[in-house]
């Protein structure tokens, strides 16, 4: 008897914390689908979750108001693309090295910021801030396991899973859904029928840091309720790489989330339980996966044609 | 401005003055000409691509844009798609002076045009790439009208197309019609065609210009841009000729016949026929024997194909772009391994040797691409040069370089070849397309290869690059290697093979003696239909 | 590209003389947003920088110190031109460095007494190079095999050797006896010899002699060659029979034995044992001293003696001035953004668009 309850007790709790864990992985990769649908690879991910991760963090503690700070991760987010947009959409510069300097610029500002924001703090005395209680679902947040498990959650993370058929129906259904996917296969196509393909990659970009930005925020505002300079801990590379096992599309990105989210959570478990087992191969156990999910997605069916590509109208 | 009838448009204005016309530069009856093009420049850095051109377009004619590669046609027609803003000059469309920012401005006012390199989206389906940017209300995808509406024209026009294949699994001639029916679906008063028939077999050919005649028939006007005179002189109502940017002069085509028409192209008299001297072919050189190649979905590239060129011997590949030879090219080279059969170069087998051996035993490559498949551009010209003899004597020993024997070559080859630059540390790219050309043939002639094999050897190239390339390989046909030479250009191939095959869908259709077999004959084969 | 009546048009040929302007215009606008930072913290901006210009050259020891914080900086630098060259996007310099630190303290541990001086000393160089190039050759094999995105790959290897040194640093390899995550303190046969009387350790000098190998690699050899002519056109070096995946492999065994090399020079010439912080984000901020230094050794060099500065300065920034030595990491960041930025310049001129009449 007790074997089994904690067997169902286990998988509860082992489905909840694959939402949990699972929310701004999903967040940032549905952001990041929509940008390299539009042709553009945004490699600063990570750097952008970071300071989301920190903006939301601080706001939320001098206002005391989370849902300012989320308001305020995400228009960090947005500002930081918004750069990443100028370098590659407008100036044209190499998508992977833009990438790469947006990660150290913002896991550069966020440290910084952090220092200055709180001068005077040791590892002894970190600022916290309360987070955001979890939202339950009435009724249905009383089923048993399901209930706890998939509706009673925080509200970013409803907000992520609906956020999936939101954009399904979005980019397979609306016009400029139509359009964002075709400027990711072949930008002129679309220049030449006289659609600005720019603007378009301008929304793309920012929308996609926006949702990095907020999925820093869950991680500061609803997960830990502190900051630290490396919060993100490799996040942002794995969101990009679960668009890559998506297969470019929504349901199956939500899917390869999820079970990342799984197995994360199996290890936090399986430390509770407390089995002989050096703890450090379960915390490698998300990155070897990400590696291994890369390696057999090798032939990337569904990778837009001109994704990375700077778009030139003029070919001289 | 969606325009759901075209036909209208032409009829009920023609012969009615137009309102509003500030074209006073016009002395003919206002009313028939629909554009207008006054003293037009445009300047691309160094280059003046467009210089003070003017000329004309009739309401239901079709007009000519003739001149020969790097002529600055297809510049003009951007200038008039919106894609370039001119630097000089004004443009009147159906009586009044518009300036054209975009291609949104083209479109609105009821100009299409049809790129020379298609601009389609392949894993889309045709009706998808047909209603990119033409919904103006609503967020909702409304596919179903818009199908019916192509379906329609399809029908009128006599287009077999399948709307709801993705443009991928179409052939090319059939995305060529989807191009077309992109303009005619939002309703166009001027289409232009940017080099429409190059990538097509005759018969294609035929069927695009009944149709583009039935169009102009109905009130559309045409703009076809060619730098193939017969062509020209078969589907035209007047030709305007440009030559290095400049306007040579409009004529009425029943006037002219095609020498004088190719002098205006090229300022020269052109030979139309090269002087190609009776050569006996010699042994073997190249032979394919059973090859067949499959791509990652396991189907045929190549089917079983059997070839054999000699010596002396130049062998002309015709066939419609994208059935097999790409895939012959590069298994010939050693960059795709066979599935089966063999590949022997002077009798041995080539099975066992990687690009680089194939190379030195005396194989030499002319790839299709010559940007993309053959050069460095950021690196200097020498270095281009060097591209695959780069680790061996005597540019190189024990892994290092050798600057002078490097530099040496380049100075020969440079000569040799009059390729036109300073010296060899010129960066390649600022090299034009008959000098990047030769920039090849310098480097993959150098080692007097025994068999070489050229993927469309003069595309791109003004009349003076395609002569020298004709004649550099007329002088290796003699000399005795044996050329197969790849092309999409059927006056290319008659002219210089002594032997002509066929390709469609990764098969040999047949192999003829060049002089026992008609173009007609050549066409059906490339369109897969035998006898 | 268009602004109002300006647009940008190809420039024919780039001089030197445009190139070097860029770069200053860059650390200009970079410092200049650095000002910006630093009145945040209401510290006087003028104080701040002369206090970080002071910590980095103001004496003979500040600059001798300076010159240490930037070896490792030469080292992963020179790796990210290798592979940079190539267009193979490394960016497991950090990992490879741990890599070769590992092994670097591994034989300072274990062979301590079988070998002695010069010997010992090699062999923990050695040990260290070809522990970074087999760190990336994994990251290698993914891609050449399976056609693996090599960013995400060699990022993941990054955290995952960070465990793998975790676990080894609270077992079989830590200080008898102590709380922290650490290795005893190497025997002094182990340690390279410094110089000057002070921390300047061989290291820097094998970071200068690398950079000579690295150019005459690069510039000089048929391999260098072959390594240019991949990233410039792959397609092309395909058809002109280079091995695309042959030469991956080398260029990640090069960039991850050079990567390695800093690790081991940071373990045998400075820090004398092992631990989860020996390093400051080095392997990245080799992807930033790489692009500034323009992927050429000379460059590369320059460019890490600048952030040694940086990083060296910084600390007496914050004990006077009281700006946090984070803003170091900032300023890398920004650096290389208006460096990109700044390219533009090189490759484009400013027109004014002639009006059509």
């Amino acid at each position: 008897m007790l074997t089994d309850l904690l067997t169902l007790n286990f998988l509860e709790s082992l489905l909840s914390g694959m939402m949990r864990i699972s929310t701004p992985l999903l967040l940032a990769a549905l952001g990041e689908l929509i940008t390299e649908r539009g042709g553009v690879l945004n490699l600063g991910v990570e750097g952008t979750m970071l300071v989301g991760a920190f903006t939301g963090f601080v706001v939320s503690f001098y206002t005391g108001n989370l849902y300012v700070g989320i308001c305020a991760a995400m228009v960090a987010g947005g500002l930081l693309s918004l750069l990443m947009a100028f370098m590659t959409c407008t100036l044209k510069l190499d998508q992977i090295v833009s990438g790469l300097a947006l990660n150290i610029f913002g896991g550069g500002l966020a440290f910084y910021g952090y220092r200055v924001a709180f001068q005077n703090v040791g590892s002894k005395n970190l600022p916290t801030i309360t987070t955001f209680d979890q939202v339950s679902i009435p009724v249905l947040s009383k089923i048993p396991v399901i209930g706890p498990v998939f509706f009673d959650q925080h509200l970013l993370t409803y907000v992520a899973i609906l956020l999936v058929p939101l954009l399904a129906w979005f980019l397979y259904k609306t016009v400029p859904g139509l359009t964002l996917r075709c400027i990711g296969e072949n930008p002129r196509a679309v220049d030449m029928r006289g659609i600005g393909v720019v603007r378009y990659q301008y929304g793309a970009v920012m929308f996609g840091g926006m949702m990095s930005g907020l999925a820093g925020a869950y991680l500061t505002e609803a997960a830990a309720g502190l900051f630290v300079p490396d919060i993100a801990a490799g996040r942002g590379w794995i969101a990009i790489a679960i668009v890559i096992f998506g297969g470019w599309r929504p349901i199956p990105i939500l899917f390869a989330a999820l079970f990342f989210g799984l197995l994360d959570s199996f290890q936090l478990q399986v430390q509770g339980i407390g089995i002989r087992f050096p703890y450090q191969i379960l915390l490698a156990l998300p990155y070897v996966l990400t590696i291994l999910a890369i390696v057999l997605r090798g032939t990337r069916t569904g990778e837009p044609i001109s994704l990375g590509i700077p778009y030139l109208r003029e070919k001289s | 401005m969606t325009n759901p009838n075209p036909r209208d448009t032409g009829r009920a204005e023609q012969g009615s003055a137009l309102s509003g016309a500030p074209d006073t530069g016009c002395e003919k009856e206002v009313s028939s000409i629909l554009l207008r093009v006054d003293d037009l420049s445009k300047r691309f850095g160094a280059v003046q691509a467009n210089d003070h051109v003017s000329f004309e377009v009739r309401k239901g004619e079709i007009h000519c844009l003739l001149g020969e590669n790097g002529a600055g046609k297809s510049t003009m027609a951007e200038c008039l798609y919106g894609t370039y803003q001119p630097d000089g000059g004004s443009i009147y469309f159906k009586g009044r002076q518009i300036r054209l920012t975009s291609p949104r401005d083209a479109i609105n006012l009821g100009i299409g045009m049809v790129h020379q390199h298609f601009v389609l989206v392949p894993p889309m389906n045709v009706i998808e790439n047909i209603i990119i940017g033409t919904q103006k209300k609503g967020l909702f995808l409304r596919t179903e009208e818009a199908e019916k509406k192509i379906q329609r024209l399809c029908d009128e026009y006599g287009i077999d197309l399948d709307i709801h294949a993705p443009i991928k699994e179409l052939s090319v001639s059939q995305q060529q019609w989807t191009e077309i029916l992109k303009a005619l679906y939002v309703g166009v008063d001027l289409l232009i065609l940017d080099e429409p028939t190059a990538v097509l077999t005759p018969q294609e050919i035929m069927a695009l210009f009944r149709t583009v005649k039935k169009m102009a028939e109905q009130g559309l006007s045409v703009i076809l841009i060619t730098h193939k005179f017969s062509e020209v002189l078969e589907v035209s109502d007047r030709i305007t000729v440009l030559r290095k940017g400049k306007l040579i002069g409009t004529v009425e085509t029943r006037s002219i016949n095609d020498r004088e028409l190719a002098r205006m192209m090229v300022g020269r008299d052109v030979i139309f026929r090269v002087e190609k001297e009776e050569v006996k072919p010699g042994e073997l050189v190249l032979e394919l024997d059973g090859v067949t190649l499959r791509n990652s979905q396991k189907m045929k590239k190549l089917d079983n194909i059997h070839l054999q060129i000699r010596r002396h011997e130049i062998l002309g590949l015709a066939g419609v772009g994208g059935n097999g030879q790409r895939s012959l090219y590069n298994a010939i080279i050693g960059i795709s391994p066979l599935d089966e059969g063999r590949i022997l170069l002077c009798e041995e087998d080539l099975a066992k040797k990687s690009v680089a051996d194939r190379m030195m035993a005396c194989l030499a490559g002319i790839p299709e691409d010559r940007i993309k498949q053959g050069l460095l551009m950021d690196f200097s010209v020498k270095e281009s040069l060097l591209l695959g003899r780069h680790n061996r004597p005597p540019f190189s020993r024990f892994g290092w370089l050798c600057k002078k024997k490097i530099r040496e070559f380049a100075e020969r080859s440079i000569a040799n070849y009059e390729i036109a630059v300073q010296n060899g540390d010129v960066r390649t790219g600022t090299l034009s397309g008959g000098n990047l050309q030769k920039v090849i043939l310098a480097r993959e002639l150098a080692h007097d290869p025994c068999c070489v094999v050229a993927s469309q050897p003069t595309r791109g190239l003004d009349v003076g690059a395609i002569e020298y390339v004709h004649r550099r390989l007329l002088d290796l046909r003699r000399e005795g290697a044996g050329i197969l030479l790849i092309s999409e250009d059927l006056d290319e191939l008659f002219n210089l093979s002594d032997r002509l095959a066929v390709i469609y869908k990764g098969r040999i259709m047949g192999v003829f003696d060049v002089n026992d077999v008609t173009r007609e004959k050549v066409g059906l084969l490339m369109a897969g239909i035998s006898e | 590209m268009k602004i109002g009546t300006l647009h940008l048009e190809k420039r024919t040929h780039v001089s030197w003389y445009v190139q070097g302007f860029s770069i200053l215009i860059a650390l200009a606008g970079a410092f200049g947003v650095g000002a910006l930072l630093i009145m945040t913290t209401g510290a006087s901006v003028g104080e701040a920088y002369a206090a970080l210009f002071k910590g980095a050259f103001g004496s003979r020891n500040a600059f001798l110190e300076t010159l240490v914080q930037s070896t490792p900086l030469i080292l992963t630098g020179l790796a990210m031109v290798v592979a940079f060259r190539a267009r193979v996007w490394n960016i497991g310099a950090e990992g490879q460095f741990f890599a070769g630190a590992m092994a670097a303290a591994w034989v300072s541990m274990t062979l301590h007494d079988d070998l002695s001086g010069p010997l010992l000393l090699a062999a923990v160089l050695v040990a260290a190079m070809l522990a970074g190039a087999c760190w990336a050759m994994i990251a290698a094999y993914c891609k050449i095999r399976f056609n693996a995105n090599i960013i995400i790959v060699t990022v993941m290897m990054n955290y995952i050797i960070l465990f793998l040194l975790s676990y080894l640093l609270s077992n079989t390899w830590r200080e008898p006896g102590s709380y922290f995550m650490q290795t005893a303190r190497f025997e002094r046969i182990t340690y390279l010899p410094r110089f000057f009387s002070s921390r300047l350790h061989l290291g820097f000098f094998n970071a200068l002699i690398a950079s000579v190998l690295v150019y005459v690699l690069v510039w000089k050899t048929s391999l260098g060659y072959s390594i240019r002519a991949v990233g410039v056109n792959p397609v092309a070096s395909q058809f002109k029979g280079i091995q695309i995946k042959r030469t991956i492999l080398t260029v990640m065994l090069i960039s991850g034995a050079l990567a390695g090399l800093a690790g081991g020079g940071e373990i045998a010439g400075l820090q004398h044992r092992l631990r989860l912080d020996i390093s400051t984000g080095y392997g990245y901020t080799g992807i930033i001293i790489a692009l500034l230094g323009r992927l050429n050794p000379v460059g590369v060099a320059l460019a890490a003696i600048f952030f040694g500065a940086l990083v060296n300065g910084s600390t007496h920034m914050q004990i006077f001035t009281g700006v946090p030595v984070a803003l170091v990491q900032s300023l890398q960041g920004i650096v290389l953004i208006f460096l990109l930025m700044s390219d533009v310049l090189t490759r484009y001129r400013i027109r004014r668009t002639p009006h059509a009449d």
